[in-house]
């Protein structure tokens, strides 16, 4: 099946504009324009049950109409912040793919009636950004882009905005301060971005992930139920797994939803190299619980629901694998150590949190670490679930509980003799 | 208590106010949630987590639009799965929390063993411990023992100046943000700021010079950890060791409430001293806030120069006398001088030693002249007839209200006030800003108006003409309460107005609520005087009168010169002085010799002066017997603030050994005098005597002006989480006394007002107030000196090319016969043809108005 993503793979130069134009590019957006009202474009959307590709699943066409329609001042912004550890599909459709993205935002845009499109890309991104801007440009030329787009009288600017590198402005409301100017810091909801003083410069603001928006021109162009056709009827649509870790061929991944886990890694990336066997699955980055590989889980589809079911979460299906060397143990101190620095110290039980259990980590795998330590490793993260402002705090945990809840025996093996325990630590983060 | 909602509170319910805080809502009827970055003054942000609740509110039915009812008639809550913050809830109809129950108990004992995993546990040591928010709410609520090891914890810096009047303790720092939301939010001052991210987030701060704002200290009150010390208070005592003496900022006509924080003190020989200045709750007048200069500027009372002994001149040298024979020293003279006697009253005299003062001037002759240093403003009728109402709440400030500031550089003049105002701008009141020069609160004004020096009154009475044209005249009150309508009415007609000013009208016009704040800079003080009588006429016309958040008020320069006024001082009588000058002089705490050089070249033409004042004073060295007193700290009286509210200070401070009470000096003189009386015993009865003779004081009295009530929010007292025990007010909340337009049978009269402006041609000098300057009573505070700008003079950029001197030439400035050494500053902030002159920055004299000058540059 020829892909609806990741069309650089098919089609040669397609990040060029011509050729983009030649394979049926900025069609929806001229048929959104002209023949569509903003309410029509939402409801397709609604119909074919986009939902987010960022990683909480939301309905994208819902977002879309919470925007009141008497605002003045309307933002899309555009998250392409991709920080999530493993994720990489972002980088990819915008370097390969671009006019498919600006497309895309500009349809969301008409259909809100933004002012402007903000993509917000990490600091990371310095080559990337600066070539998006020129393809944008070469839109604004075309007329797709800018004062008054393709004569109709609505007027809708785009702008590229680069981060200073941070994991937490991949959170919307942290994204919208960093774009402001503001420190990287999320916000107190209500209000939501989508509501008066939520959204950027306090503006209602659509935030859409860099590959839900690339979705949205191939919705306009084949119609809800074609898309609904592709996936499950809960998480219709195509969906790029980025597959990385101990895979034989690690990269993007377009699937319709709905794959088993197995399917994935087996058939479409030639499993795990050396003939190992598969230990664990990160379903969504460092922020989801790791999943054991086993054959539950390989399976199971690939879908909201049934990764939720299984106690994870699939996120931006960021797939880090992990054959039967790994030392889970270690592989966790690097997820809390990423977390720590990451944290951005906005609210207690994250800020201190993530330090705390850094701390037991760098203990553990210097081979102090105590039964106490064990104990704490399970207290502490449920200290800090359910309780944080933003949903780091949650991330933070989830690797520590799901790791020590499935490998309790690798843990166990770091622990020293209780004699050893008044020894105490000497704290000195690598 | 406006529109209330029903909340219910762990099964209980409650009426609360519409719209507010959760965390406020439930303080007010008892119950305490546990905060560490909420603070009622300021937005919620949600940060430390410590206020979790269950949160939940009633369903109701669609059908019936009333609450499902379960089995035993109670509504049904449905209760969210998560905790949530209770600050960041504002209350609503229905709304349900659970503040006790162990799921809550756990989330904040694990949210206080968070916090506690990185701060350093240094009570012993720490200023806040006694009055420590998370000492307190560690012990109601935080867990016994913590899991965290203490080899674990992060050790930072501990003493990090953040300027020079604050340090920052960085392991205490709990990152609750309260202190840069202050300056962001409350004050609007870029100074500080969040630095890293993590376990690495710090306070830093981001301007030049380094925490460059006016209200710094309040920083220190609000933190809620031991993170903000200041300067003249850090490892100085501990918080049990202290009490808290109520008192009233001596600097500036705001009268804010403020705590002495005193203690007896070893090093002072025992002797009770002040420690520190702390705000003190008064939500009609400073809230919870003060500026710098009245929390640094105690310290003239502690200072070694202080006079204890009274001194005679004898041949050119002081000699010490008692207090016996100055009392006869002064009588004596008093009757050989009789009717040759003027009186002149300083700026920081209470109303018991301006009564005393004035007795002692009747008693000596009936016409004797009694006037008010500084002589630079009048207007006490006007705020007899158009002040603002009783009741008048700056905080409570909003969209319905517009406030003109004129002729005033509002934050050097008033901090407290600009505060307040640049607040009220923020929540959408219509601020206007009528100046001849930019002033800070520009910014925040909806419209600024720009004049030429001099032409302020013009201004009003454009507003005024507008008023009449639009139909914005309150009929009722004009037809039926006020005289002089029909000559001002006539005067106003066939006035152009402006553009600029019927802008400036429509919006000042269009709102319920009128405040005029006014003051003198760039005006004679006749000039001046037709300023307030022209903002009265505006008010009066409008029906902005006889209302809270309605009327005029002066930007007086001093603490009691409303006092001063209300007494029967008068800035004429000090022209008249100094136009007809007395052989004796009395004069009480003021130092015009410093002031004005006309001022004293006439003192050195008197037979004999007498100055009761704290220090040596250039006044001081003049004259011929000086007599020491007691500084506001160490003694009791009041201060009425240019609200016209009457707030009592308290003795915090043993008295200086030698100084007396003003008041007391004044009725011992008077009591050797013919037909004197005996001395009062306390400043009490000083006011009793007042109230009984002074209108506008009657049935005052200390009782009364003792009085408080509960104020809202709530952050005094006995809570746990606001900090600092200085805030609740055990000292009175003071009274307004009511202007005529209050009392219904009282006549108003407006009159015409000339607002010829005088055209200044040659380049003219400007006398501007700055806060921070070397006035008598603030100089001696060393920790402020670094904020006191060297003497300068501001130039426009067109007058200094011609003068050929640019941003920092040392400049000669000539007016009259004075000659002025300033360093020159070109910075935009003067307009074309006038010089800008702060007052007071030296102990040389300066013009106290407009005066014409030539400028010579210092070749070096």
């Amino acid at each position: 099946m020829a892909h609806i993503l990741l069309r650089d793979l098919d089609v040669p130069d397609i990040w060029q504009f011509d050729t983009y134009v030649a394979n049926g590019g900025y069609a929806a957006l001229r048929k959104s324009v002209k023949e569509l009202s903003p309410d029509e474009v939402t409801k397709i959307v609604i119909d074919a049950n986009l939902r987010g590709r960022g990683g909480a699943g939301f309905p994208t066409g819902r977002k879309w109409s919470f925007i009141p329609k008497t605002a003045q001042v309307k933002y899309v912004t555009v998250n392409a912040d991709e920080s999530e550890p493993g994720t990489f599909k972002d980088r990819q459709l915008l370097e390969g793919n671009p006019h498919q993205l600006i497309e895309g935002a500009m349809i969301a845009a008409y259909a809100i009636q933004a002012t402007a499109v903000y993509i917000y890309c990490r600091g990371e991104f310095w080559d990337l950004a600066h070539a998006l801007e020129d393809r944008i440009e070469e839109a604004r030329k075309a007329n797709l882009v800018g004062e008054n787009v393709l004569g109709s009288g609505w007027s809708c600017d785009m702008f590229v905005h680069l981060g200073a590198g941070a994991y937490i402005c991949g959170e919307e409301s942290a994204l919208l301060n960093s774009l402001q100017g503001l420190l990287g810091q999320p916000r107190v909801r209500p209000p939501f971005p989508a509501q008066m003083g939520g959204g950027l410069y306090y503006w209602p603001t659509v935030v859409n992930n860099v590959e839900t928006l690339a979705n949205v021109p191939w919705i306009i162009d084949h119609g809800a139920e074609a898309y609904k056709a592709i996936g499950t009827p809960e998480s219709p649509g195509p969906k790029i797994f980025c597959l990385s870790g101990h895979v034989a061929k690690p990269g993007n991944y377009e699937l319709p939803l709905g794959k088993t886990f197995r399917e994935l890694i087996y058939d479409y990336a030639g499993g795990i190299p050396n003939g190992k066997k598969l230990k664990a699955i990160l379903p969504s980055g460092a922020s989801g619980p790791v999943l054991p590989a086993t054959d539950e889980v390989l399976n199971a589809p690939m879908t909201y629901e049934s990764v939720a079911a299984l106690g994870s979460t699939l996120g931006s299906a960021s797939f880090i694998l992990m054959d039967e060397d790994t030392d889970m143990v270690w592989a966790a101190a690097k997820m809390i150590h990423f977390f720590k620095h990451e944290s951005c110290g906005k609210c207690t039980p994250c800020r201190e949190g993530t330090y705390w259990l850094d701390q037991i980590y760098h203990r553990l795998l210097r081979g102090q670490g105590t039964a106490r330590d064990l104990e704490q490793l399970e207290r502490v993260p449920k200290q800090m679930v359910g309780v944080t402002l933003c949903a780091l705090g949650d991330f933070a945990a989830n690797p520590v509980l799901s790791t020590v809840h499935h490998f309790r025996h690798e843990y166990e093996r770091y622990i020293k003799q209780p004699a050893l325990e008044k020894a105490g630590a000497v704290a000195e983060p690598v | 208590m406006a529109e209330t909602v029903t909340i219910s509170i762990d099964g209980q319910s409650y009426q609360v106010p519409k719209g507010a805080n959760l965390v406020d809502a439930a303080k007010l009827h008892g119950t305490d949630i546990p905060v560490f970055c909420y603070h009622p003054k300021m937005k919620p942000v949600g940060m430390c987590r410590m206020c979790l609740v269950e949160l939940g509110s009633v369903t109701v039915n669609r059908e019936s639009g009333k609450p499902d009812l379960d089995e035993h008639g109670q509504p049904v809550i449905r209760w969210q799965p998560k905790l949530q913050t209770a600050c960041t809830q504002t209350v609503s109809e229905g709304m349900a929390i659970r503040t006790s129950t162990a799921k809550v108990v756990e989330a904040r004992d694990d949210i206080l063993e968070f916090i506690l995993t990185s701060h350093p546990l240094d009570c012993p040591i720490c200023d806040k411990g006694g009055e420590c928010p998370l000492q307190n709410l560690t012990m109601a609520y935080g867990p016994g023992e913590s899991q965290f090891l203490y080899d674990d914890k992060q050790h930072l810096a501990k003493h990090v100046p953040l300027g020079e009047l604050i340090y920052l303790d960085r392991e205490r720092c709990i990152q609750c943000a309260r202190c840069t939301r202050f300056c962001d939010e409350v004050v609007g001052d870029d100074v500080l700021a969040f630095h890293e991210r993590g376990r690495k987030l710090q306070i830093v701060t981001v301007s030049d010079p380094p925490f460059d704002t006016k209200f710094s200290g309040n920083t220190t009150d609000i933190c809620p950890v031991g993170a903000l010390t200041t300067a003249d208070f850090r490892f100085g005592a501990r918080p049990w060791e202290l009490s808290e003496v109520p008192s009233i900022c001596p600097h500036c006509p705001v009268g804010c409430n403020i705590s002495a924080s005193t203690r007896l003190d070893r090093d002072s020989g025992g002797k009770k001293v002040i420690k520190r200045i702390m705000p003190r709750q008064n939500e009609q007048v400073n809230e919870i806030w003060i500026c710098d200069k009245g929390r640094f500027g105690h310290h003239h009372s502690l200072s070694s120069n202080r006079l204890q002994t009274p001194m005679l001149k004898k041949d050119g040298a002081w000699v010490e006398i008692d207090w016996k024979t100055a009392y006869q020293e002064v009588t004596s003279r008093l009757q050989k001088y009789g009717e040759k006697v003027g009186f002149l009253a300083g700026p920081s005299l209470s109303n018991e030693d301006l009564w005393e003062m004035r007795k002692l001037a009747r008693r000596t002759c009936r016409d004797c002249q009694i006037g008010l240093w500084p002589a630079t403003m009048t207007g006490l009728e006007a705020v007899t007839q158009a002040g603002v109402g009783v009741g008048t709440h700056l905080a409570a400030l909003g969209p319905e209200s517009a406030i003109l500031v004129i002729a005033s550089d509002f934050e050097e003049e008033a901090p407290i006030w600009w505060l307040q105002v640049k607040q009220a701008a923020d929540r959408g009141a219509k601020v206007m800003v009528a100046n001849a020069r930019p002033t800070k609160l520009d910014q925040y004004a909806k419209c600024v108006v720009r004049y030429e020096y001099g032409e302020a009154v013009e201004v009003l009475n454009h507003i005024a003409v507008f008023a009449r044209r639009h139909d914005k005249l309150n009929q009722t009150l004009v037809e039926g309460r006020v005289d002089g309508f029909a000559e001002l009415e006539a005067d106003l007609k066939g006035k152009r107005v402006p553009k600029q000013h019927s802008e400036a009208a429509e919006l000042l016009l269009d709102t319920e609520n009128l405040v005029i704040f006014a003051g003198n800079e760039g005006l004679t003080l006749a000039q001046q005087a037709e300023l307030m009588q022209a903002a009265a006429n505006l008010l009066i016309l409008t029906g902005h009168v006889a209302r809270p958040n309605n009327g005029l008020v002066a930007v007086w320069p001093g603490a009691n010169m409303q006092g001063a006024l209300d007494l029967g001082f008068s800035a004429e009588a000090t022209v008249s002085l100094l136009d007809n000058p007395p052989s004796m002089w009395v004069i009480g705490d003021a130092d015009p010799v410093a002031e004005d050089a006309r001022a004293a070249a006439v003192l050195d033409q008197a037979e004999f002066v007498v100055v009761s004042t704290q220090f040596m004073t250039p006044t001081a060295e003049q004259a011929d017997l000086v007599l020491p007193v007691l500084s506001f700290a160490e003694r009791e009286g009041t201060f009425t603030n240019a609200m016209r509210r009457v707030q009592r200070f308290y003795m915090a401070q043993t008295p200086l050994e030698g100084a007396l009470s003003a008041w007391k000096v004044f009725a011992q003189i008077g009591s050797a005098l013919p037909g004197g009386d005996k001395p009062r015993i306390s400043a009490a009865l000083v006011m009793r005597d007042i109230a009984q003779h002074v209108v506008r004081y009657a049935g005052m009295n200390y009782t009364d002006l003792a009085h408080v009530e509960t104020q809202f929010p709530d952050v005094g007292g006995h809570d746990l989480y606001y900090g600092g025990n200085a805030y609740a007010n055990h000292g009175g909340l003071g009274i307004q006394w009511a202007t005529n337009a209050e009392k219904e049978n009282y006549r108003l009269t407006v009159r015409p007002v000339s607002a010829e402006a005088p055209k200044y041609e040659d380049l003219t000098l400007i006398p501007i107030r700055l806060l921070y300057n070397r006035d008598v009573l603030f100089e001696p505070s060393t920790v402020m000196h670094a904020r006191i700008p060297a003497p300068y003079a501001d130039f426009n950029a067109k007058d200094a090319a011609q003068l050929g001197i640019i941003d920092g030439d040392q400049v000669v400035i000539s007016a009259g016969d004075l000659q002025i050494n300033v360093s020159a500053r070109v910075n935009g902030q003067a307009p074309t043809g006038f010089v800008l002159l702060p007052i007071r920055l030296s102990q040389l004299p300066v013009p106290a108005a407009p005066a014409m000058c030539s400028v010579q540059k210092v070749e070096e």
